[in-house]
């Protein structure tokens, strides 16, 4: 990590995180069954186990995780599942009270 | 528009009663008309792909929905709900496949799952449950096509599993279907000897104990009428712990030969049902949540009136050394003199039938703490009764949860969390957390919330991601950006849950943790 400077508050943390011998939490953490602990930080859950890592407004990169199947257990993906998903919907912050949840329920 | 996800017209399946019929209904003719056009006859006339496998309700559900959704079938409300009957009572699961994992069918909150295998966690649990594979049965080579699934419809799962870092399709396609085959085969002994069961026969009077986090114990009695195929009409009437009464109607039906799923309206609030009926017909337990915020809700347990004498619950289970207070103990075929063991005596009998005996008990200063069994004439309840001097802790339930932003005029509702204040009393060893120590037992509480960490405090967290109500329910706030918060961030946060009682004088505290966060916009039954 020498060579490297962080350049942003959650690069900070990982720096401060690892320097403090406390690796597991920049590692896999164990949450809630159901959601996802994929790709640090999850949908629901950042990699300090808190949510001021997440992309937040979630709104403002929405599509950025719809487009690629980022979380596709949490995400109506547009790729293959649902193309139309976001269709009505052309900007997610203005437009996110138009988008459903994909599970049929009553 | 491609695909029919936006139908309204496909509400929840599992609880959707189709019409009634005089007999368990074959639908392999339904079956082979909606699903033969893609999927081949085999050589036993069955069908490829759907005779590999083995499910639950629940995920026979998700599997129709998917094939609507990812493939074009149309399917009425009707047919769906009759698919899932016919594949689940045929292809389902037997009730010990479910051992362990049925904290998903009943959406527990807060479980932390530790999954027994951990490459397999790594690989598939760490977008979904662990439980959502755990509760299939497939062959090998349905597993493997499991992983082609994966890589066709969700291109990430390479991320997902790791991929940049190990040669993840070697596991996937190679390794982990021959250790799914292992661990969850399609044909096990277990199944064999299920399929010969005699059939369930729920129709009659139910005698059932709950406890809804946030409002306490009930009790009542639950009729069931059958009306054909598994399917029951049923009567509900409740007696909370504090004495408030309802009654209430709906319906159910019973999958695979235990696995019932009840839908219930008393007043304006809709509750579901998932239990597993006991192999002997006589018992069943699960959970009861609102249909609308299913982390809102408790165990159930329910059995036969007419079942072999045998005490239900005691509430509240605790009584402090020294004190008096009232005793309810719920049952079946209850008669014959309470007995509390030494030290603690019955000065009143209050009321007393064969479902409910109310006392009034004293405990002795010196009653042995700890929990004893609880009496009545012959049969008995082990560690149903606590006696404690004094509360050293307490612990929140769930120590750790989620809850999500939602509605805000979106279509999405917001995701509560309830808690439970649990009181402890220190062991012999006097530490607390200690293997000794002694669970008291679910008390009313004082309720807050605050910021988590220093990160919270800055982004000023609790001020912003919802409140704590009475009785420990969380309502977080609306979903969408937040003007008022750096960059519009969401309304999300990471909180302390505060719990106290007060105990002789003395504030008792404890504490858990709150992770408010965003809607998920896939929502299946099993997650």
């Amino acid at each position: 990590m020498k060579h490297l400077k962080p350049l942003n508050a959650k690069a900070r943390l990982l720096e401060e995180a690892a320097a403090a011998g406390r690796p597991d939490e920049v590692q896999l953490m164990a949450t809630v069954a159901g959601c996802a602990s994929t790709l640090d930080p999850g949908w629901e859950v950042d990699p300090f186990g808190g949510v001021a890592g997440l992309c937040q407004p979630m709104e403002a990169d929405l599509y950025g995780c719809t487009d690629p199947c980022w979380w596709p257990a949490q995400v109506a993906d547009t790729l293959n599942s649902y193309p139309d998903w976001n269709a009505e919907a052309p900007s997610a912050q203005r437009d996110w009270r138009v988008l459903q949840s994909v599970f049929p329920k009553k | 528009m491609r695909k029919s996800w936006l139908l309204p017209c496909l509400i929840a399946g599992l609880w959707l009663a189709a019409p009634a019929a005089e007999a368990a209904q074959d639908e392999g003719p339904l079956l082979a008309e909606r699903c033969g056009s893609c999927h081949q006859t085999t050589s036993g006339n069955g069908l490829t792909r759907i005779d590999e496998q083995r499910k639950t309700p629940e995920a026979w559900d998700m599997t129709l929905v998917r094939m609507v959704q990812f493939h074009g079938v149309e399917l009425s409300d009707d047919e769906r709900a009759r698919l899932v009957k016919h594949l689940a009572d045929r292809q389902g699961l037997a009730p010990s496949e479910t051992d362990g994992f049925r904290y998903i069918l009943e959406r527990q909150p807060g479980v932390i799952e530790s999954p027994p295998d951990a490459e397999l966690a790594t690989l598939c649990a760490r977008c979904h449950s662990y439980a959502r594979i755990a509760l299939q049965r497939r062959t090998e080579d349905e597993w493997r096509k499991l992983a082609h699934f994966h890589l066709g419809q969700f291109p990430t799962a390479e991320y997902q599993a790791l991929g940049r870092d190990r040669n993840w399709w070697e596991i996937a396609s190679e390794q982990a279907p021959g250790q799914l085959a292992e661990l969850f085969p399609l044909k096990s002994e277990a199944w064999d000897r299920w399929q010969q069961r005699p059939a369930a026969a729920l129709a009659g009077d139910w005698r059932f104990v709950g406890h809804h986090p946030g409002r306490g114990g009930y009790h009542g009695t639950m009729t069931l009428a059958a009306t054909g195929d598994d399917r029951y009409d049923l009567k509900l009437q409740l007696t909370y712990d504090d004495g408030e009464t309802a009654s209430g109607q709906g319906a159910g039906i019973l999958y695979t030969g235990y696995e019932w799923r009840g839908r219930s309206e008393v007043g304006s609030t809709t509750s579901l049902q998932v239990m597993a009926l006991a192999e002997d017909g006589t018992t069943m337990t699960g959970r009861s949540f609102l249909a609308d915020q299913d982390a809102v809700g408790g165990q159930l347990t329910m059995t036969r009136l007419d079942a072999s004498p045998q005490i239900l619950a005691v509430t509240p289970g605790y009584v402090r050394a020294g004190e008096g207070r009232k005793l309810a103990i719920q049952g079946v075929g209850l008669a014959g003199d309470v007995d509390l063991g030494p030290g603690v005596t019955v000065d009143n009998v209050l009321s007393a039938d064969d479902q409910t005996i109310v006392v009034h008990v004293q405990a002795a200063a010196d009653a042995a703490l700890g929990g004893r069994s609880v009496k009545v004439g012959t049969i008995a309840a082990d560690q149903a009764l606590v006696v404690y001097d004094r509360i050293d802790r307490l612990s929140v339930e769930p120590p750790y949860t989620i809850a999500r932003v939602g509605g805000a005029g979106g279509a999405v509702p917001p995701v509560a969390a309830q808690f439970e204040a649990i009181a402890w009393q220190n062991g012999a060893d006097g530490a607390p957390g200690t293997a000794d120590d002694l669970r008291i037992g679910a008390l009313p509480a004082r309720w807050s919330t605050d910021n988590f960490d220093a990160t919270a405090v800055a982004l000023k967290d609790a001020a912003h991601a919802g409140s704590m109500q009475a009785g420990g329910l969380f309502m977080p706030s609306g979903a969408g950006p937040n003007p008022a918060r750096p960059f519009e961030t969401n309304n999300a946060g990471n909180l302390k849950v505060l719990a106290a009682v007060d105990d002789a004088g003395r504030e008792v505290t404890g504490e858990g943790q709150l992770i408010v966060t965003v809607q998920r916009w896939n929502d299946p039954p099993i997650r």
